[in-house]
């Protein structure tokens, strides 16, 4: 038994187990102490001395709840440890929330954008929401740990620039998040916003214990989280998982990336849109989708098709990495089964797919706040690595 | 609405199931020898958000306050519905289904959120039943708008500005209106309640009205209007689908730069063209 102990005392082993325990609260938001010892893998006796250690310090809160019709004790980490920010900026929405370290949500402000927005006043923007938002809780911006932000592009990590030109006009060539880190001072991340959303489920979500995902955000554009063995996986240049710019039509239209035939040319929002422009008149993204899903047979279609062709896509990268589930999400998942059900019908047609339970395709749990979440826990890296949260 | 007298020809948009909930032409308003609102054309469907953009003084306010059943035209037609309608008063444009909140929002601080909803136009019957009901349905229409406010009984004096720029939205939804006409909602708000603000516009459009926005920033209009109608010295200087157009081309037809002839065009896609000179 005493063999498991590596170097150090028995005071070392202590801490160590004290930090496992924190990180698990942070990481879950709140756990019970059953749960703490089931994800720690620590003996209930051994998580109870540290909770009750860590309580007399200060660093984490209880309290008491119910868990399967039984008293339990709710361990989150104390409110005083700080804030976190998450902000999608979306095509035509910023989605901000803001919690605690323990990721309870405190605050969260939705602010519609106009079409092609620029970066400087949608920063600036953001900037003045996050410390009005920070100062409704009566909080001060020097108590926020640290700020994630999604956009829809993906971005370099060499430059913390959007990666390629074209993909978000009025966007290029500013490193994002050192504007926002100057203006604000605080530790500042930024990152594609399916990466964002692949973070946010499989923390607090659909994906949560696989460790291999694929997480795809259906909205204005098509992209793709891919977590490859518990690891997001961003490639050199953080362009992995930008399924909107894969060939599907080889003679079809030039995509603002510059290359031909594009998904997003075929199943983007304006694809969609002009495709029911001489049948329904103009309509946002948002009409058609309420509309198919109150059974308008020409938006259902629409949804439909775009389905089936994303799933063609989504089945040619899972026979190449084999991920254990498909996450969908973005506003076209809001139809459900809609879009899902030929996403599921096309990789019904790859029998690598097949094997054993097959390839369990499903609607994100977090909805439109898994983008905002995921830079929440993104945030709270990025604040651990700057030692904001120890 | 396929121009009566000509079949649907190639390049004709289909017609789409609805029809204007209000419809502006012609519409002319003189004081003395100033020309405010000369020949004015504008359409409004049902789960749409147009927004009214010029410099001061370009006449966006007259066309807000004839709508509302303030001033009333010295020519030109205005249809609520499809039926024309002349408004002597205010009280005629409420009960056709107008509601109009200007930028001094009307309300009374010493007095709750419900009370300021239903000021005169207060639920009559037994007492406590009225009161109850009208608590209720001040409760579902901030529902309905996603309101950030924790109770409608809380006094109207302790709301932020958003906050009461909400309660003024709120009341235009007594009675069941078709269109709203908000003056300037965003001015001089901070940016968390213009986004909340924004957000009740949305709000407003997916409960199927029609909404006339008057508003000085351009930056939150192309955030929430599905059309932008330009007025420059009173007439119609362009008409834009928001998704299509540029900012730029917004502010140079704004100033003067482009002008615009409208071409009576079909339906809720028309949208005349824009002749640079």
């Amino acid at each position: 038994m005493a063999s498991k102990v590596g170097s150090g005392s028995q005071s070392a082993l202590r801490e160590a187990n004290a930090a496992r325990i924190v990180d698990a609260v942070r990481r879950f938001g709140s756990l019970t102490q059953v749960e703490l010892a089931e994800t720690t893998n620590l003996s209930p006796a051994t998580v109870s001395t540290i909770v009750k250690s860590l309580l007399e310090s200060g660093a984490i809160e209880t309290r008491a709840t119910v868990r399967s019709g039984r008293r339990a004790q709710l361990v989150t980490l104390a409110r005083q440890s700080g804030i976190l920010v998450g902000v999608h900026v979306g095509r035509r929405n910023v989605r901000m929330l803001v919690s605690d370290a323990s990721f309870t949500v405190l605050g969260e402000q939705n602010l519609p954008l106009r079409p092609d927005h620029l970066h400087d006043t949608t920063l600036d923007r953001v900037a003045l929401l996050i410390v009005e938002q920070v100062e409704a809780l009566g909080s001060s911006l020097d108590e926020v740990l640290g700020i994630g932000v999604g956009i829809p592009a993906p971005l370099d990590p060499a430059t913390g620039m959007i990666a390629a030109r074209g993909l978000m006009r009025g966007w290029e060539d500013v490193n994002l998040s050192s504007v926002l880190a100057a203006r604000l001072g605080r530790p500042v991340v930024v990152n594609n916003d399916a990466k964002m959303g692949l973070l946010g489920e499989a923390r607090f979500g659909a994906a949560r214990g696989f460790a291999d995902v694929m997480y795809v955000r259906s909205s204005y554009g098509t992209g793709a989280g891919i977590l490859i063995g518990g690891d997001l996986h961003h490639g050199p240049h953080g362009t992995a998982g930008e399924i909107g710019h894969m060939l599907v039509d080889p003679l079809g239209p030039i995509c603002r990336c510059g290359s031909r035939g594009c998904l997003d040319t075929v199943v983007g929002a304006t694809a969609l849109i002009d495709s029911l422009r001489t049948s329904h008149g103009p309509l946002t993204l948002g009409d058609v989708l309420r509309l198919a899903s109150e059974g308008d047979p020409g938006c259902r279609q629409v949804v439909t098709d775009a389905g089936a062709l994303i799933g063609t896509q989504i089945a040619n990268l899972a026979v190449a990495f084999d991920p254990a589930v498909v996450v969908v999400g973005g506003e076209l998942a809001t139809t459900e089964d809609l879009l899902l059900d030929p996403i599921r019908a096309a990789l019904e047609r790859r029998i690598l797919l097949q094997q054993g339970a097959g390839l369990p395709v499903i609607v994100g749990q977090l909805g439109d706040d898994a983008e905002a979440k995921g830079a929440l826990a993104a945030a709270s890296e990025i604040a651990v690595s700057m030692g904001g949260i120890r | 609405m396929t121009p009566a007298g000509r079949a649907p020809q190639r390049g004709d948009v289909m017609e789409h199931e609805e029809s204007p909930l209000l419809r502006l032409s012609k519409l002319t308003k003189r004081f003395g020898a100033v020309e405010a609102v000369i020949d004015f054309d504008m359409e409004v469907f049902p789960h749409e958000v147009v927004a009214l953009v010029g410099d001061n003084a370009a006449g966006k306010s007259t066309v807000a306050h004839m709508i509302a059943g303030d001033y009333r035209p010295d020519g030109g037609v205005m249809e609520i519905d499809g039926k024309p309608v002349q408004f002597q008063h205010t009280q005629d444009a409420y009960r056709a289904g107008v509601a109009t909140v200007f930028q001094t929002l009307a309300l009374a601080d010493n007095l709750d959120v419900t009370a300021n909803i239903f000021l005169g136009r207060e639920m009559r019957g037994g007492r406590l039943l009225a009161e109850e009901r009208m608590e209720q349905l001040a409760r579902d229409y901030l529902g309905r708008l996603n309101a950030k406010i924790v109770s409608p009984r809380t006094p109207v004096a302790e709301l932020s500005a958003g906050q009461r720029q909400c309660v003024a939205i709120a009341r235009t939804l007594v009675g069941d209106p078709k269109v709203i006409v908000l003056d300037e909602p965003t001015a001089s708000l901070s940016v968390s309640q213009t986004a909340e603000v924004l957000n009740y516009i949305t709000g407003l459009r997916e409960l199927g009205l029609a909404v006339v926005l008057i508003s000085h920033s351009l930056t939150d209009v192309m955030a929430v209007a599905d059309r932008i109608e330009v007025v420059r010295h009173g007439r119609n200087n362009g008409s834009f689908d928001t998704s299509e157009v540029k900012y730029e081309d917004v502010l140079s037809a704004i100033t003067g730069a482009t002008r615009w002839t409208r071409t009576p065009r079909p339906n809720r896609q028309s949208h005349g063209t824009v002749r640079r000179g």
